[in-house]
């Protein structure tokens, strides 16, 4: 009986301890979320966003935007833009994670200094990638200088799109290259050491001790990388601003303009939804992996 | 292990940020700087706040070196002038500042006095950020000296007022003259059909010169700039936005289009802010530039060529199109010191500091008892004074941001993916329609 009531007490003091952070999330997050979901089933604009008079409609404002081909654009474009950032800057910075592991003079400060386009803010790497991809930018001039013609990069609706992925991995490899190193150190270099021995070359090392001992590591950076690009908005909209005609355009951005410059709110609020039902998905899939690989 | 939880742990935080971020991106960065110049009198300031001072909060996005300046030195000058009220002028970009006023309108966190772009009040006031002033500006009794168009952007469709327009601004060409000399022109275009002459035969792609250039870009500057040429008058016919298909919009819209087809207008107009294409232009990159009044006050940039300007042909000879510019204050709603407020105002947008304003900042009075005594291009400004004659509002209308998307979207898909005018306009209509059909656009 009494150690009962002291299992009860102990239970109520964990309580105690969780509820804080319980409290935070419920506030900071749960909040926004359900007043989200609730203001994208309404019909909430700038005519009745104070005066009142808005009232539920339903899906309407879901298959108002799945009806609108700007709007399926959109869809594309974010995952377009996502699934290409991650080929690259994964590839890449996966090449750059075994290069620098290799110990040699230099490795730790060059390392360093490729962090640095990681360290910058995402406002300015948007301009930079203005400048470099205007039509008399930085790559034009250099084409230019081997007798080639660049397109107009940002201003055409198929090459603004490369303009924007091409500035992104720039800031995703270094983060991919970071992860993968950690992952890399956990590798005991014995296992490569009594492979060596055993006669493995370095291909066969790669693909039978570097990949499965890596797995983890890889399906994390990549969930991760998904969800961070997944939810871009910062570099087109300083670089592109979404245009021309939409064609770099992703689901922030596309909610942005349609809540705070057309004052539709709960059309924006809606592509907000479909934007973390998205992002939920995927993550509900990582804590799955997760949850697998710890059992 | 410990990365796998760092991992996970990042991962909650990013899934609720993506939500989040949503609806608060604005917030976080919202905190405004002050200007420095009145920062620099921060001293002064506290002096003047220990007395029984009223105070009041005013909100501006003035960057250009001159109004930034001018508005400072205006509000110094009122706090001199009487020890009764005391306004504090502060800097928020104007972007922050637009988004300030919509999260304002449901936190009720406002200025007590806020600056806005005349063609977003109606959907400010729609939204409830300003405060109805009629009775108070009624009983001031200057009303009838402003000009409607600027006033009637004040204004609600019930005709209630919720500030005053402060500078009021239009759109003209420039061109530089040695260019249009050396084409064997020696004067400026007077009707669309010789504008159109006049571009092709100025435009050098050898020397990377463009006949004309303007600003196409996906906001509400680039409507401003296009909307003249879809309003033009052809055979003495013009239309409003809520009738593009009309063939003088159609004609306008072929015009740019068969321009940036052409070359002899960069495709970067999608691109380019006004002062993108103004600097195109004072660089002597471009023969011919649509640009505002207060390009008046920038000519210094020009390099070394003779400019003029002159009514911008977008039409039948004789006639002209242009679109009315300018910004307003209004009071917030909440501002507890009303009175105070509306003293300012009234101060600010008296007929002396109409004119004083117009000069220091290249802008045109919005009263008809202001005199601006120009002392530098007089006769520029007389071409944007005769200009206003033609110039058209934007709404006022409470979803004019729609409508603006529209007109820029229509006219970005002629000039980058080649789509046929009328098509283009067609589609715009599609979106314009039902909201003018619900709310009609005031007569003009």
């Amino acid at each position: 009986m009494k150690k009962r009531t002291i299992i009860a007490q102990k239970r109520r003091e964990a309580y105690g301890f969780i509820l804080p952070a319980f409290l935070y999330v419920l506030l900071v997050m749960g909040y926004p979320l359900v007043y989200n979901v609730i203001l994208s089933f309404k019909n909430v604009d700038v005519k009745n966003l104070t005066k009142g008079g808005s009232v539920f409609v339903g899906f309407q404002n879901y298959i108002d935007l799945f009806a609108d081909p700007t709007f399926r654009l959109v869809l594309k474009n974010t995952f377009v833009f996502t699934i290409a950032c991650l080929v690259f800057q994964f590839t890449i910075g996966f090449a750059f994670a075994m290069f620098f592991y290799q110990k040699f003079k230099l490795a730790g400060p060059i390392r360093g200094m490729i962090l640095v386009s990681y360290m910058m803010p995402m406002a300015v790497t948007g301009l930079l990638g203005k400048n470099i991809f205007s039509n008399a930018g930085l790559i034009n001039n250099l084409l230019l200088k081997i007798g080639i013609v660049g397109p107009e990069w940002l201003v055409d609706t198929g090459t603004a799109m490369i303009a924007v992925i091409v500035m992104n991995c720039w800031v995703g490899i270094p983060f991919n290259m970071l992860l993968l190193i950690s992952g890399l150190t956990s590798i005991p270099s014995e296992v490569y050491e009594s492979a060596s021995i055993d006669g493995a070359n370095w291909g066969q090392r790669f693909l039978h001790i570097t990949l499965p001992m890596m797995k983890g590591s890889i399906f994390s950076v990549l969930m991760l990388g998904f969800i961070y690009t997944f939810r871009a908005f910062d570099l087109m909209y300083i670089m592109t601003s979404g245009g021309p005609l939409n064609s770099t355009d992703v689901l922030g951005t596309y909610s942005y303009l349609l809540s705070f410059t057309q004052y539709q709110f709960s059309k924006g609020a809606a592509v907000a939804m479909v934007l973390f039902v998205c992002l939920f998905a995927v993550g509900l899939f990582y804590l799955r992996l997760l949850i697998k690989e710890d059992d | 292990m410990k990365l796998k939880k760092l991992l996970a742990l990042s991962l909650v935080a990013v899934m609720g940020m993506s939500i989040v971020a949503c609806g608060s991106s604005a917030t976080e960065s919202a905190a405004p700087a002050e200007d420095n110049g009145a920062a620099a009198e921060a001293p002064a300031k506290e002096e003047a706040a220990s007395g029984d001072v009223t105070e009041v909060e005013l909100w501006h996005y003035f960057d250009a070196s001159a109004d930034a300046k001018a508005i400072v030195d205006w509000v110094d000058e009122y706090n001199s002038l009487q020890n009764d009220i005391h306004i504090t002028a502060t800097y928020v970009s104007r972007e922050e500042l637009m988004n300030q006023y919509t999260i304002g309108a449901l936190s009720g966190e406002l200025p007590d006095i806020g600056m806005v772009d005349s063609p977003d009040m109606a959907s400010y006031i729609s939204l409830g950020v300003f405060e109805d002033i009629t009775s108070q500006l009624n009983e001031w009794g200057e009303l009838d000296k402003f000009y409607p168009g600027p006033l009637s952007s004040c204004m609600d469709a019930d005709g209630n007022l919720y500030g005053l327009p402060q500078n009021s601004n239009c759109l003209a060409l420039a061109c530089n003259m040695d260019l249009l000399k050396a084409a064997g022109y020696d004067h400026m275009p007077e009707s669309l059909d010789e504008f159109k002459e006049m571009v092709a035969a100025t435009t050098n792609p050898a020397d990377d010169v463009y006949g004309y250039a303007m600003c196409a870009v996906s906001t509400e500057e680039g409507t401003f700039q296009l909307l003249p040429w879809l309003r033009s008058k052809e055979n003495g016919k013009g239309v409003n936005v809520d009738d593009l298909t009309a063939d003088s919009a159609v004609n306008g819209l072929t015009v740019l289009g068969d321009f940036v087809k052409n070359g002899y207008m960069s495709k970067e107009a999608v691109n380019w802010t006004q002062a993108d294409a103004w600097n195109a232009f004072a660089a002597g990159k471009a023969a011919m530039v649509e640009c505002g009044t207060w390009h008046l006050a920038q000519t210094d940039a020009i390099a070394g060529f003779d400019y003029d300007f002159c009514l911008l042909p977008t039409g039948d000879k004789g006639t002209s199109t242009s679109t009315i510019g300018g910004e307003n204050f209004g009071i917030c709603s909440g501002a507890e010191n009303l009175d105070a407020c509306v003293d300012f105002l009234t101060w600010l947008c008296s007929k002396e500091k109409e004119g004083e304003w117009a000069v220091t900042a290249g802008k045109i009075p919005t009263r008809s008892d202001s005199v601006a005594n120009y002392d530098y291009e007089q006769d520029g400004f007389a071409v944007f004074v005769d200009e206003m004659n033609y110039a058209q509002a934007r709404g006022p209308h409470a979803e004019w941001p729609r409508i603006s998307e529209a007109v820029y979207t229509a006219c970005q898909s002629v000039f980058v993916d080649g789509t046929d005018p009328k098509d283009a306009l067609t589609k715009a209509m599609e979106t314009i329609k039902p909201i003018v059909d619900a709310n009609p656009l005031p007569e003009t």
